[in-house]
Protein backbone atom coordinates (compact mmCIF):
# COMPACT_ATOMS: atom_id res chain seq x y z
CA UNK A 1 0.00 0.00 0.00
CA UNK A 2 1.19 3.29 -0.85
CA UNK A 3 2.04 5.47 1.81
CA UNK A 4 0.90 9.63 2.00
CA UNK A 5 3.02 12.07 3.11
CA UNK A 6 1.97 15.46 3.97
CA UNK A 7 5.30 16.81 4.08
CA UNK A 8 5.08 15.42 0.09
CA UNK A 9 2.12 17.33 -0.29
CA UNK A 10 3.76 20.90 -0.67
CA UNK A 11 6.96 19.53 -2.86
CA UNK A 12 4.40 17.90 -5.46
CA UNK A 13 2.42 20.74 -5.03
CA UNK A 14 4.97 23.41 -6.31
CA UNK A 15 6.43 21.03 -8.41
CA UNK A 16 3.22 20.58 -10.77
CA UNK A 17 2.46 24.69 -10.14
CA UNK A 18 6.05 24.73 -12.07
CA UNK A 19 4.88 22.40 -14.67
CA UNK A 20 1.48 23.95 -15.24
CA UNK A 21 3.04 27.13 -15.95
CA UNK A 22 5.70 25.82 -18.12
CA UNK A 23 3.05 23.94 -19.90
CA UNK A 24 0.97 27.63 -20.02
CA UNK A 25 3.99 29.34 -21.31
CA UNK A 26 4.59 26.56 -24.27
CA UNK A 27 1.19 26.39 -25.70
CA UNK A 28 1.48 29.94 -25.67
CA UNK A 29 4.66 30.50 -27.57
CA UNK A 30 3.00 27.56 -29.78
CA UNK A 31 0.11 28.99 -30.41
CA UNK A 32 1.69 32.69 -31.50
CA UNK A 33 4.52 30.82 -33.18
CA UNK A 34 1.58 28.49 -35.39
CA UNK A 35 -0.80 31.95 -36.24
CA UNK A 36 1.81 34.68 -36.25
CA UNK A 37 5.27 33.44 -37.54
CA UNK A 38 5.15 30.28 -39.47
CA UNK A 39 4.71 30.32 -43.41
CA UNK A 40 1.37 29.74 -44.78
CA UNK A 41 1.34 26.83 -46.98
CA UNK A 42 0.32 27.55 -51.02
CA UNK A 43 -2.27 24.64 -51.38
CA UNK A 44 -3.94 24.56 -48.14
CA UNK A 45 -4.16 28.27 -46.26
CA UNK A 46 -4.77 29.16 -43.24
CA UNK A 47 -6.93 25.57 -42.49
CA UNK A 48 -3.01 23.63 -42.63
CA UNK A 49 -2.31 25.67 -39.75
CA UNK A 50 -4.45 23.25 -37.78
CA UNK A 51 -2.12 20.66 -38.52
CA UNK A 52 0.77 21.85 -35.58
CA UNK A 53 -2.52 21.15 -33.01
CA UNK A 54 -3.85 17.98 -34.71
CA UNK A 55 -1.00 16.06 -34.88
CA UNK A 56 0.78 17.00 -31.35
CA UNK A 57 -2.15 16.36 -29.39
CA UNK A 58 -2.08 12.89 -32.04
CA UNK A 59 1.59 11.77 -30.91
CA UNK A 60 0.90 13.14 -27.03
CA UNK A 61 -2.10 10.79 -26.84
CA UNK A 62 0.12 7.99 -28.06
CA UNK A 63 2.59 8.54 -26.20
CA UNK A 64 0.04 8.85 -23.35
CA UNK A 65 -1.50 4.94 -23.91
CA UNK A 66 2.49 4.09 -24.03
CA UNK A 67 3.21 5.32 -20.39
CA UNK A 68 0.01 3.45 -19.53
CA UNK A 69 1.23 0.18 -21.15
CA UNK A 70 4.51 0.66 -18.88
CA UNK A 71 2.71 1.66 -16.09
CA UNK A 72 0.77 -1.72 -16.39
CA UNK A 73 3.31 -3.49 -16.87
CA UNK A 74 4.99 -2.78 -14.19
CA UNK A 75 1.83 -3.09 -12.12
CA UNK A 76 1.75 -6.56 -13.15
CA UNK A 77 5.70 -7.30 -12.31
CA UNK A 78 5.99 -4.92 -9.17
CA UNK A 79 2.27 -4.31 -8.06
CA UNK A 80 1.62 -1.23 -5.92
CA UNK A 81 -1.08 1.63 -6.15
CA UNK A 82 1.37 4.29 -8.00
CA UNK A 83 1.94 2.37 -11.70
CA UNK A 84 -1.47 1.76 -11.64
CA UNK A 85 -2.19 5.34 -10.77
CA UNK A 86 -0.13 6.46 -13.85
CA UNK A 87 -1.87 3.76 -16.26
CA UNK A 88 -4.94 5.13 -15.24
CA UNK A 89 -4.32 8.68 -15.36
CA UNK A 90 -2.45 8.30 -18.89
CA UNK A 91 -5.01 6.54 -20.55
CA UNK A 92 -7.71 8.89 -18.64
CA UNK A 93 -5.38 12.11 -20.62
CA UNK A 94 -5.00 10.04 -23.56
CA UNK A 95 -8.34 9.11 -24.41
CA UNK A 96 -9.26 13.01 -24.10
CA UNK A 97 -6.75 13.89 -26.33
CA UNK A 98 -7.51 11.31 -28.70
CA UNK A 99 -10.90 12.49 -28.78
CA UNK A 100 -9.45 16.21 -29.52
CA UNK A 101 -7.45 14.65 -32.30
CA UNK A 102 -10.41 13.61 -34.13
CA UNK A 103 -12.52 16.90 -33.25
CA UNK A 104 -9.54 18.94 -34.64
CA UNK A 105 -9.13 15.87 -38.17
CA UNK A 106 -12.95 16.67 -38.54
CA UNK A 107 -12.74 20.52 -38.45
CA UNK A 108 -9.91 19.87 -40.66
CA UNK A 109 -11.63 17.68 -43.13
CA UNK A 110 -14.25 19.73 -43.01
CA UNK A 111 -12.63 22.69 -44.52
CA UNK A 112 -10.15 20.39 -47.07
CA UNK A 113 -13.00 18.61 -48.33
CA UNK A 114 -16.21 20.10 -47.50
CA UNK A 115 -17.05 17.10 -45.43
CA UNK A 116 -17.34 16.53 -41.13
CA UNK A 117 -16.44 12.68 -41.69
CA UNK A 118 -14.92 10.55 -44.34
CA UNK A 119 -13.81 6.89 -43.59
CA UNK A 120 -11.10 7.29 -45.87
CA UNK A 121 -9.19 9.56 -43.90
CA UNK A 122 -6.81 6.91 -42.32
CA UNK A 123 -6.35 8.93 -39.55
CA UNK A 124 -9.72 9.90 -38.29
CA UNK A 125 -10.82 6.53 -38.99
CA UNK A 126 -7.94 4.97 -36.44
CA UNK A 127 -8.22 7.49 -33.77
CA UNK A 128 -12.02 6.60 -33.65
CA UNK A 129 -11.09 2.85 -33.26
CA UNK A 130 -8.46 3.80 -30.75
CA UNK A 131 -11.22 5.73 -28.87
CA UNK A 132 -13.67 3.05 -28.79
CA UNK A 133 -10.42 0.58 -27.41
CA UNK A 134 -9.62 2.90 -24.67
CA UNK A 135 -13.12 3.98 -23.72
CA UNK A 136 -13.71 0.02 -22.60
CA UNK A 137 -10.76 -0.04 -20.54
CA UNK A 138 -13.12 2.38 -18.50
CA UNK A 139 -16.03 -0.13 -18.70
CA UNK A 140 -13.71 -2.97 -17.99
CA UNK A 141 -12.42 -0.79 -14.23
CA UNK A 142 -15.64 -0.13 -13.45
CA UNK A 143 -17.49 -3.52 -13.71
CA UNK A 144 -14.85 -5.05 -12.49
CA UNK A 145 -14.50 -6.27 -8.00
CA UNK A 146 -12.39 -3.06 -6.67
CA UNK A 147 -9.37 -6.35 -5.82
CA UNK A 148 -9.25 -6.88 -9.56
CA UNK A 149 -9.49 -3.21 -10.96
CA UNK A 150 -5.97 -2.32 -10.82
CA UNK A 151 -5.03 -5.62 -12.24
CA UNK A 152 -7.27 -6.22 -15.48
CA UNK A 153 -7.04 -2.09 -15.81
CA UNK A 154 -3.05 -3.16 -16.32
CA UNK A 155 -3.61 -6.01 -18.61
CA UNK A 156 -6.00 -4.06 -20.79
CA UNK A 157 -3.57 -1.07 -21.02
CA UNK A 158 -0.86 -3.57 -22.45
CA UNK A 159 -3.55 -5.30 -24.85
CA UNK A 160 -5.05 -2.40 -25.76
CA UNK A 161 -1.76 -0.36 -26.71
CA UNK A 162 -1.17 -4.06 -28.84
CA UNK A 163 -3.71 -3.56 -30.61
CA UNK A 164 -3.19 0.20 -31.13
CA UNK A 165 -0.54 -0.22 -34.66
CA UNK A 166 -2.73 -3.57 -35.28
CA UNK A 167 -5.49 -1.08 -35.47
CA UNK A 168 -3.91 1.37 -37.50
CA UNK A 169 -2.10 -1.32 -40.07
CA UNK A 170 -5.52 -2.60 -40.73
CA UNK A 171 -7.48 0.80 -41.66
CA UNK A 172 -4.46 1.67 -43.75
CA UNK A 173 -4.80 -1.86 -45.41
CA UNK A 174 -8.82 -0.94 -45.57
CA UNK A 175 -8.89 2.31 -47.22
CA UNK A 176 -7.11 4.24 -50.07
CA UNK A 177 -4.77 6.64 -48.43
CA UNK A 178 -6.00 10.18 -49.56
CA UNK A 179 -4.96 12.10 -46.33
CA UNK A 180 -1.52 14.52 -46.87
CA UNK A 181 1.15 12.28 -45.44
CA UNK A 182 3.34 14.92 -43.89
CA UNK A 183 5.40 12.56 -41.32
CA UNK A 184 6.42 9.71 -43.41
CA UNK A 185 8.84 6.33 -42.50
CA UNK A 186 11.43 8.61 -44.31
CA UNK A 187 10.93 11.86 -41.62
CA UNK A 188 9.34 14.85 -41.85
CA UNK A 189 8.08 16.92 -45.31
CA UNK A 190 7.80 20.02 -44.42
CA UNK A 191 9.72 23.52 -44.18
CA UNK A 192 12.39 23.93 -41.56
CA UNK A 193 10.35 26.74 -39.78
CA UNK A 194 7.13 24.62 -40.09
CA UNK A 195 9.07 21.84 -38.65
CA UNK A 196 10.35 24.37 -35.68
CA UNK A 197 6.72 25.48 -35.11
CA UNK A 198 5.95 21.72 -35.13
CA UNK A 199 8.26 20.62 -32.86
CA UNK A 200 6.93 23.25 -29.67
CA UNK A 201 3.64 22.54 -30.49
CA UNK A 202 4.74 18.72 -29.39
CA UNK A 203 6.68 19.84 -26.68
CA UNK A 204 4.32 22.27 -25.45
CA UNK A 205 1.39 19.28 -25.21
CA UNK A 206 3.81 16.67 -23.69
CA UNK A 207 4.31 18.98 -21.23
CA UNK A 208 0.44 19.45 -20.98
CA UNK A 209 0.03 15.70 -20.38
CA UNK A 210 3.05 15.26 -17.61
CA UNK A 211 1.68 18.15 -15.75
CA UNK A 212 -2.28 16.15 -16.16
CA UNK A 213 -0.85 13.08 -15.34
CA UNK A 214 0.84 14.55 -11.85
CA UNK A 215 -2.28 16.41 -11.31
CA UNK A 216 -4.45 13.02 -11.69
CA UNK A 217 -2.24 10.56 -9.54
CA UNK A 218 -1.31 13.44 -6.93
CA UNK A 219 -5.56 13.88 -6.78
CA UNK A 220 -6.17 9.85 -6.84
CA UNK A 221 -3.40 9.25 -3.87
CA UNK A 222 -4.87 12.12 -1.92
CA UNK A 223 -8.29 10.94 -2.09
CA UNK A 224 -6.44 7.13 -1.17
CA UNK A 225 -5.28 9.04 1.97
CA UNK A 226 -8.65 10.78 2.99
CA UNK A 227 -10.09 7.41 2.93
CA UNK A 228 -8.16 6.05 5.15
CA UNK A 229 -8.13 8.89 7.63
CA UNK A 230 -11.95 8.40 7.38
CA UNK A 231 -12.07 4.61 7.94
CA UNK A 232 -9.20 5.00 10.88
CA UNK A 233 -11.49 7.81 12.57
CA UNK A 234 -14.94 5.59 11.94
CA UNK A 235 -12.81 2.78 13.68
CA UNK A 236 -11.87 4.92 16.54
CA UNK A 237 -15.84 6.45 17.44
CA UNK A 238 -17.09 3.02 16.79
CA UNK A 239 -14.34 1.65 19.34
CA UNK A 240 -15.44 1.64 23.11
CA UNK A 241 -13.82 4.53 24.90
CA UNK A 242 -14.20 2.23 28.33
CA UNK A 243 -16.48 3.41 31.37
CA UNK A 244 -17.45 7.30 31.91
CA UNK B 1 -0.68 -35.37 -15.48
CA UNK B 2 0.93 -33.74 -18.42
CA UNK B 3 0.45 -30.56 -19.61
CA UNK B 4 -0.54 -32.06 -22.76
CA UNK B 5 -2.99 -34.33 -21.22
CA UNK B 6 -4.66 -31.77 -18.70
CA UNK B 7 -5.05 -29.54 -22.14
CA UNK B 8 -6.39 -32.28 -23.85
CA UNK B 9 -8.47 -33.00 -20.54
CA UNK B 10 -10.00 -29.49 -20.32
CA UNK B 11 -10.96 -29.41 -24.49
CA UNK B 12 -12.28 -32.95 -24.10
CA UNK B 13 -15.19 -31.50 -21.29
CA UNK B 14 -15.64 -28.27 -22.80
CA UNK B 15 -16.68 -30.18 -26.61
CA UNK B 16 -18.41 -33.24 -24.56
CA UNK B 17 -20.52 -30.43 -22.57
CA UNK B 18 -21.43 -28.73 -25.71
CA UNK B 19 -22.44 -32.20 -27.56
CA UNK B 20 -24.82 -32.66 -24.81
CA UNK B 21 -26.20 -29.50 -24.92
CA UNK B 22 -25.81 -28.31 -28.56
CA UNK B 23 -27.10 -24.71 -26.79
CA UNK B 24 -23.64 -22.28 -27.85
CA UNK B 25 -22.93 -23.73 -31.72
CA UNK B 26 -26.91 -23.62 -32.60
CA UNK B 27 -27.19 -20.54 -30.70
CA UNK B 28 -24.38 -18.88 -32.43
CA UNK B 29 -25.30 -20.55 -35.72
CA UNK B 30 -28.83 -19.10 -35.92
CA UNK B 31 -27.85 -15.49 -34.59
CA UNK B 32 -25.40 -15.40 -37.65
CA UNK B 33 -27.85 -16.51 -40.14
CA UNK B 34 -30.15 -13.89 -38.75
CA UNK B 35 -27.52 -11.20 -38.71
CA UNK B 36 -26.53 -12.11 -42.36
CA UNK B 37 -30.43 -11.58 -43.34
CA UNK B 38 -30.24 -7.99 -41.40
CA UNK B 39 -27.21 -6.94 -43.03
CA UNK B 40 -28.92 -8.03 -46.36
CA UNK B 41 -31.67 -6.03 -45.82
CA UNK B 42 -29.96 -3.17 -44.18
CA UNK B 43 -27.25 -2.66 -46.95
CA UNK B 44 -27.48 -6.03 -49.25
CA UNK B 45 -30.44 -4.88 -51.15
CA UNK B 46 -28.65 -0.96 -51.93
CA UNK B 47 -25.50 -2.56 -53.33
CA UNK B 48 -25.43 -2.83 -56.79
CA UNK B 49 -23.51 -6.05 -56.55
CA UNK B 50 -23.62 -8.20 -53.84
CA UNK B 51 -20.55 -10.16 -54.30
CA UNK B 52 -18.80 -6.86 -53.69
CA UNK B 53 -19.78 -6.92 -49.80
CA UNK B 54 -19.72 -10.68 -49.07
CA UNK B 55 -16.95 -10.59 -47.31
CA UNK B 56 -17.69 -7.69 -44.71
CA UNK B 57 -21.35 -9.45 -44.16
CA UNK B 58 -19.69 -12.98 -43.69
CA UNK B 59 -17.53 -11.52 -41.36
CA UNK B 60 -19.16 -9.07 -39.22
CA UNK B 61 -22.16 -11.79 -38.57
CA UNK B 62 -19.27 -13.91 -37.49
CA UNK B 63 -17.39 -11.41 -35.35
CA UNK B 64 -21.70 -11.17 -33.91
CA UNK B 65 -21.69 -14.56 -33.13
CA UNK B 66 -18.26 -14.65 -31.68
CA UNK B 67 -18.87 -12.18 -28.71
CA UNK B 68 -22.29 -14.54 -28.05
CA UNK B 69 -20.24 -17.66 -28.05
CA UNK B 70 -16.84 -16.25 -25.69
CA UNK B 71 -19.85 -14.77 -23.57
CA UNK B 72 -21.53 -18.49 -23.72
CA UNK B 73 -18.68 -20.40 -23.16
CA UNK B 74 -18.24 -19.02 -19.75
CA UNK B 75 -21.55 -19.41 -18.51
CA UNK B 76 -20.78 -23.19 -17.01
CA UNK B 77 -17.36 -22.31 -15.42
CA UNK B 78 -19.60 -19.56 -13.43
CA UNK B 79 -22.47 -20.74 -13.11
CA UNK B 80 -21.89 -24.06 -12.04
CA UNK B 81 -18.76 -23.19 -10.26
CA UNK B 82 -16.08 -25.04 -12.63
CA UNK B 83 -13.79 -22.20 -12.66
CA UNK B 84 -13.55 -22.70 -8.72
CA UNK B 85 -12.70 -26.52 -8.97
CA UNK B 86 -10.49 -25.48 -12.11
CA UNK B 87 -8.37 -22.82 -10.03
CA UNK B 88 -8.04 -25.06 -7.17
CA UNK B 89 -6.70 -27.79 -9.55
CA UNK B 90 -2.81 -28.37 -10.80
CA UNK B 91 -3.10 -26.77 -13.88
CA UNK B 92 -1.46 -23.78 -14.95
CA UNK B 93 -3.27 -20.73 -16.21
CA UNK B 94 -2.01 -21.09 -19.39
CA UNK B 95 -3.50 -24.52 -20.21
CA UNK B 96 -6.54 -23.47 -19.20
CA UNK B 97 -6.07 -20.29 -21.51
CA UNK B 98 -4.94 -22.40 -24.19
CA UNK B 99 -7.86 -25.07 -23.95
CA UNK B 100 -10.19 -22.25 -24.30
CA UNK B 101 -9.36 -20.74 -27.10
CA UNK B 102 -8.67 -24.18 -28.77
CA UNK B 103 -12.57 -25.07 -28.21
CA UNK B 104 -13.45 -21.13 -29.13
CA UNK B 105 -11.67 -21.61 -32.39
CA UNK B 106 -13.50 -25.40 -32.96
CA UNK B 107 -17.01 -23.53 -31.89
CA UNK B 108 -16.48 -21.03 -34.40
CA UNK B 109 -15.60 -23.36 -37.30
CA UNK B 110 -18.56 -25.04 -36.91
CA UNK B 111 -20.32 -22.02 -37.18
CA UNK B 112 -18.23 -21.34 -40.24
CA UNK B 113 -19.52 -24.87 -41.60
CA UNK B 114 -22.66 -23.52 -41.85
CA UNK B 115 -22.48 -19.63 -42.27
CA UNK B 116 -19.51 -19.12 -45.01
CA UNK B 117 -21.57 -21.96 -47.24
CA UNK B 118 -24.89 -19.85 -47.08
CA UNK B 119 -22.97 -16.75 -47.18
CA UNK B 120 -21.63 -17.31 -50.36
CA UNK B 121 -24.67 -19.12 -52.17
CA UNK B 122 -26.38 -15.55 -50.83
CA UNK B 123 -24.48 -13.23 -52.07
CA UNK B 124 -22.13 -14.51 -54.57
CA UNK B 125 -22.91 -16.42 -57.89
CA UNK B 126 -20.30 -19.34 -57.94
CA UNK B 127 -17.25 -20.02 -56.74
CA UNK B 128 -14.74 -22.28 -57.34
CA UNK B 129 -13.95 -25.85 -55.07
CA UNK B 130 -9.89 -24.44 -54.99
CA UNK B 131 -11.35 -21.50 -53.67
CA UNK B 132 -13.24 -23.09 -50.43
CA UNK B 133 -9.83 -24.35 -49.86
CA UNK B 134 -8.50 -20.28 -49.56
CA UNK B 135 -11.73 -19.64 -47.45
CA UNK B 136 -11.10 -22.90 -44.75
CA UNK B 137 -7.54 -21.07 -44.52
CA UNK B 138 -9.16 -17.22 -43.44
CA UNK B 139 -11.56 -19.14 -41.09
CA UNK B 140 -8.93 -20.95 -39.44
CA UNK B 141 -6.68 -18.13 -39.10
CA UNK B 142 -9.21 -15.42 -38.03
CA UNK B 143 -10.58 -17.87 -35.53
CA UNK B 144 -7.06 -18.14 -34.00
CA UNK B 145 -7.53 -14.00 -34.08
CA UNK B 146 -11.14 -14.07 -32.26
CA UNK B 147 -10.36 -16.79 -29.75
CA UNK B 148 -6.81 -15.20 -28.40
CA UNK B 149 -8.67 -11.88 -27.79
CA UNK B 150 -11.68 -13.37 -26.79
CA UNK B 151 -10.31 -15.96 -24.43
CA UNK B 152 -8.41 -13.29 -22.88
CA UNK B 153 -10.61 -10.31 -22.32
CA UNK B 154 -13.78 -12.76 -21.52
CA UNK B 155 -11.11 -13.85 -19.09
CA UNK B 156 -11.22 -10.89 -17.48
CA UNK B 157 -15.02 -9.75 -18.25
CA UNK B 158 -16.00 -13.42 -16.53
CA UNK B 159 -15.54 -11.57 -13.10
CA UNK B 160 -17.39 -8.22 -13.64
CA UNK B 161 -21.02 -7.20 -12.68
CA UNK B 162 -22.53 -6.91 -16.12
CA UNK B 163 -20.95 -8.79 -18.10
CA UNK B 164 -22.88 -9.81 -20.55
CA UNK B 165 -22.67 -5.87 -21.40
CA UNK B 166 -19.00 -5.64 -21.08
CA UNK B 167 -18.12 -8.70 -23.42
CA UNK B 168 -19.28 -7.03 -26.39
CA UNK B 169 -17.77 -3.51 -25.54
CA UNK B 170 -14.28 -4.33 -24.81
CA UNK B 171 -13.87 -7.53 -27.55
CA UNK B 172 -15.59 -5.69 -30.82
CA UNK B 173 -13.05 -3.16 -30.91
CA UNK B 174 -10.12 -5.28 -30.78
CA UNK B 175 -11.93 -7.66 -33.87
CA UNK B 176 -12.10 -4.51 -35.44
CA UNK B 177 -8.64 -5.39 -37.61
CA UNK B 178 -9.36 -8.99 -37.73
CA UNK B 179 -12.92 -7.88 -39.74
CA UNK B 180 -10.81 -6.09 -41.91
CA UNK B 181 -8.16 -8.63 -42.59
CA UNK B 182 -10.84 -11.32 -43.10
CA UNK B 183 -13.14 -9.26 -45.03
CA UNK B 184 -10.21 -8.49 -47.49
CA UNK B 185 -9.03 -12.16 -48.08
CA UNK B 186 -12.47 -13.22 -49.04
CA UNK B 187 -12.80 -10.71 -50.94
CA UNK B 188 -9.68 -11.29 -52.78
CA UNK B 189 -11.15 -14.71 -53.09
CA UNK B 190 -14.97 -14.45 -54.20
CA UNK B 191 -14.47 -11.12 -55.58
CA UNK B 192 -14.14 -11.30 -59.71
CA UNK B 193 -10.81 -13.03 -60.16
CA UNK B 194 -8.83 -14.58 -57.05
CA UNK B 195 -5.89 -11.77 -55.93
CA UNK B 196 -3.79 -14.40 -54.31
CA UNK B 197 -0.78 -11.52 -53.30
CA UNK B 198 -4.15 -9.76 -51.71
CA UNK B 199 -5.31 -12.87 -49.92
CA UNK B 200 -1.48 -13.72 -48.91
CA UNK B 201 -0.91 -10.06 -47.71
CA UNK B 202 -4.16 -10.42 -45.44
CA UNK B 203 -3.57 -13.64 -44.49
CA UNK B 204 -0.59 -12.71 -43.14
CA UNK B 205 -2.12 -9.99 -41.34
CA UNK B 206 -4.41 -12.36 -39.22
CA UNK B 207 -1.40 -14.43 -38.74
CA UNK B 208 0.61 -11.31 -37.27
CA UNK B 209 -2.55 -10.48 -35.19
CA UNK B 210 -2.89 -14.16 -33.56
CA UNK B 211 1.05 -14.15 -32.74
CA UNK B 212 0.78 -10.75 -31.14
CA UNK B 213 -1.90 -11.53 -28.71
CA UNK B 214 -0.79 -14.94 -27.87
CA UNK B 215 1.90 -12.82 -26.72
CA UNK B 216 0.14 -10.74 -24.52
CA UNK B 217 -1.91 -13.60 -22.78
CA UNK B 218 1.05 -15.45 -22.34
CA UNK B 219 2.81 -12.45 -20.51
CA UNK B 220 -0.59 -11.61 -18.89
CA UNK B 221 -2.52 -14.30 -18.15
CA UNK B 222 -1.13 -15.32 -14.69
CA UNK B 223 -2.27 -12.34 -13.53
CA UNK B 224 -5.96 -12.33 -14.72
CA UNK B 225 -6.53 -15.80 -13.22
CA UNK B 226 -4.34 -14.71 -10.26
CA UNK B 227 -7.14 -15.38 -7.64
Amino acid sequence: MTTFSMTDTPRAGRAIAALGALSAVLLAVATFGVFLVAPEDAASGVIQRIFYFHVSVALVSMLAFMVACIAGIVHLRRGGDGSDDVSLASIAIGLMLAVLTVITGSIWAKAAWGFWWRWDDLRLVSFLLIILLYAAYFVLRGSADESRQARFGAVYAIFAFAAVPLSFYAVRTARSFIHPVVVTSKGADMPGTMLVWFLISVVAFTALFVTLLLVEVQQRRAARALEDVKRRLEARSATPTGGH
Amino acid sequence: MSRVRQLRALVRKDVLLEAHTKETIVAMALFALVSMVIFQFAVGQRAGDSSLIAGGIIWATVSLAAVLGVGRTWVPEREQRVLDGLLTAPVARLTMFMARAIVLTLFLLAVEVVIVPLGIVFFTRQIAPSDLALMAGVCVLANLCIAVAGTLLASMSVFSRARELVIPVLLLPALVPVVIAASGATQAVLGPGTQLAEYLGYCRFLAVYAAVFSLVAYATYDHVLDD
